[in-house]
């Protein structure tokens, strides 16, 4: 009853937040939208046990995330018109009949790979019992540093690489005075 | 649901007692009904407490900074000025409600509110006692520190909302130093989380003791450096002097909250005295031994053994002795923050930046690497007890 609630709760948040980020007209409400989304994602993470996933998601996408996209967005000025000197619209139309076709083509391919994929994974196992709110951080401590060892040190140099790159970027250009 | 304040409850007559009573007259089983009040009206007493705690702290500054500065501070209102409080939070809310006319409006409702959810969803895992907390989450502090980061988008949006360049420098710098402090203060977290072996908050105290000497504030040398570079990374983090750069007043006005006023501005004011309170209740639970009472009062099998008492009331006397010990802790940590604002200067952004990520970071991650060194050199033993036990031994085999 409870794990319900809370999962169709989650589910609105993600989904009403993932439509309102795309008819949101404005880019800042929609960097809001999606912080909503993200936060009901987190909610659905919450819902099958995985509490690390989910305190992660909050840590990574709330506090990280979102605030570099509202600071990226802030600093390319994202908020001004969207009409350039021509008297054109710069952004595309999103719903024209075209986009929706293609949109829907590539919907229908999509899900149609998807099932084909899930459908071995469906008929061999039927639907599993959760297991009740066992603790994840111990065991995905253990894995991370065992059997995915190597994935977990190259996204580490991946970061140290992002942060070299941005401190590199950042510095101040020294002029050459020969 | 484990050792929550329902757990704690259901260990008392009375509990089964209602419980059996609900269940005959209603004719199903109350046991998660009887949870779900209990559990509400705590969320309440925590929410309200929280609120006035909040609602004092404006009172304390002002009855501090009076005492530093040798001033009287409030004194009309009530005794010794004591409900000054509640007289501005009346003026807040008659106050006016104003939005600025080229603000983005929807932007800057929200933002207040963002920082209150933010810290308010916070006080769910602060451990008041061993019994009353709401919920021991596996994942209690990284759900706090993930929860906490949400006010630092709320301070942004505050600034961006009001189209003012006040407003606006402020909120940028508000969340750059929220983001920035962020990584010494939770890598610091992390080593102490190395020596608990455990991310949940009752984990965390429960390496502890109620003694100095059992804390992890003096279990090793690290954790003791760890303690001061946490400290500050929270003041930097609850925006308090001297890194209160996004309300500089000689330079910005009143900074990401220039345009708010009336209740508005009352939320954001309140929601950053609760959050020191909590960033103040996680440094003792971290480092000061949180709830611990000396001598394992807090369990009251001492007062069963020795005095007789029945076993609930003795287990309540504990309880009461370990809220005691921890709003205690807490609330000394609030006056030394308090007095560090009306003693130091504000730093300079640069000077800002500079510390956090030339100094306090380095110092986080040598502390984070002398915590797992110690870990495996000495066993995890406290310098304490490896001083102790060599002075025993050493006084005990002649």
């Amino acid at each position: 009853m409870f794990t319900n609630t809370l999962f169709l709760l989650s589910a609105l948040v993600t989904l009403g937040g993932a439509v309102a980020v795309v008819y949101s007209q404005n880019l800042m409400h929609a960097c809001i939208y999606l912080l909503a989304s993200l936060f009901g994602v987190a909610g659905l993470y919450a819902c099958i046990g995985a509490d690390f996933l989910a305190a992660t998601q909050l840590v990574v996408y709330a506090g990280g995330v979102v605030i570099l996209m509202l600071f990226a967005i802030m600093l390319t000025g994202g908020t001004g018109n969207n009409i350039n000197r021509y008297g054109l619209e710069k952004v595309a139309a999103m719903g024209n009949k075209k986009t929706y076709f293609f949109a829907g083509i590539t919907a229908v391919i999509f899900s149609l790979v998807i099932l084909k994929i899930l459908a071995n994974v469906l008929k061999a196992q039927p639907a599993s019992v959760l297991a009740a709110n066992e603790p994840t951080v111990e065991r995905l401590g253990t894995i991370l540093a065992t059997d995915h060892i190597l994935a977990f040190e190259i996204s580490s140099i991946l970061l140290l690489g992002a942060l070299i790159g941005a401190a590199v970027i950042s510095r101040p250009r020294k002029e050459r005075h020969d | 649901m484990n050792s929550t304040v329902v757990t704690y409850l259901s260990q008392s007559n009375e509990f089964s007692a209602v419980v059996k009573w609900l269940t005959t007259h209603l004719g199903f089983d109350a046991t998660s009904l009887v949870t779900f009040v209990i559990f509400a009206v705590a969320s309440l007493i925590v929410v309200g407490a929280l609120a006035t705690i909040g609602g004092l702290g404006t009172y304390a500054e002002r009855k501090i900074s009076a005492d530093l500065q040798m001033r009287q501070g409030p004194n009309r209102v009530g005794p010794y000025g004591i409900l000054q409080f509640l007289a501005d939070g009346v003026k807040m809310i008659l106050k006016e409600d104003i939005i600025p006319a080229n603000a983005d409006k929807f932007t800057f409702i929200l933002a207040p509110f963002l920082c209150m959810v933010g810290v308010f969803a916070t006080l769910a895992v602060v451990p008041f006692s061993s019994g009353f907390m709401l919920a021991d989450l596996n994942v209690g502090i990284f759900y706090l520190v993930g929860m906490a980061s949400l006010v630092g988008v709320g301070v942004f949006l505050g600034g961006y909302a009001s189209n003012s360049k006040w407003s606006m420098l402020g909120g940028m710098r508000g969340a750059s130093q929220i983001i920035s402090y962020e990584i010494p203060g939770t890598i610091t977290i992390v080593s102490i989380v190395l020596l608990a072996g455990g991310l949940s908050l009752k984990t965390l105290i429960s390496g502890q003791g109620g003694l100095p000497q059992e804390w992890y504030l003096f279990h090793n040398p690290f954790a003791f450096i760890g303690f001061f570079v946490y400290f500050i990374s929270a003041l930097a983090e609850t925006n308090r002097a001297p890194f209160d750069l996004p309300e500089a007043e000689s330079e910005l006005v009143s900074g990401y909250h220039t345009e708010y006023s009336g209740m508005r501005f009352g939320l954001f004011a309140l929601a950053e005295y609760i959050e020191v309170f909590v960033v103040c209740g996680v440094a003792v639970a971290l480092f000061l031994g949180g709830y611990k009472v000396p001598f394992d009062l807090g369990t009251g099998q001492i007062l069963v053994d020795k005095l007789g008492m029945d076993g609930m009331i003795a287990k309540n006397i504990g309880q009461v002795l370990e809220l005691g010990s921890f709003f205690t802790k807490t609330f000394a940590l609030y006056y030394v923050v308090i007095w560090v604002r009306w003693t130091l200067p504000r730093l300079r952004v640069d000077q800002l930046m500079t510390l956090c990520w030339k100094y306090l970071t380095p110092i986080a991650l040598f502390n984070l690497l002398g915590c797992a060194v110690w870990m495996y050199a000495f066993d995890g033993k406290s310098i304490y007890s490896i001083i102790f036990n060599s002075a025993a031994a050493v006084a005990g085999n002649h």
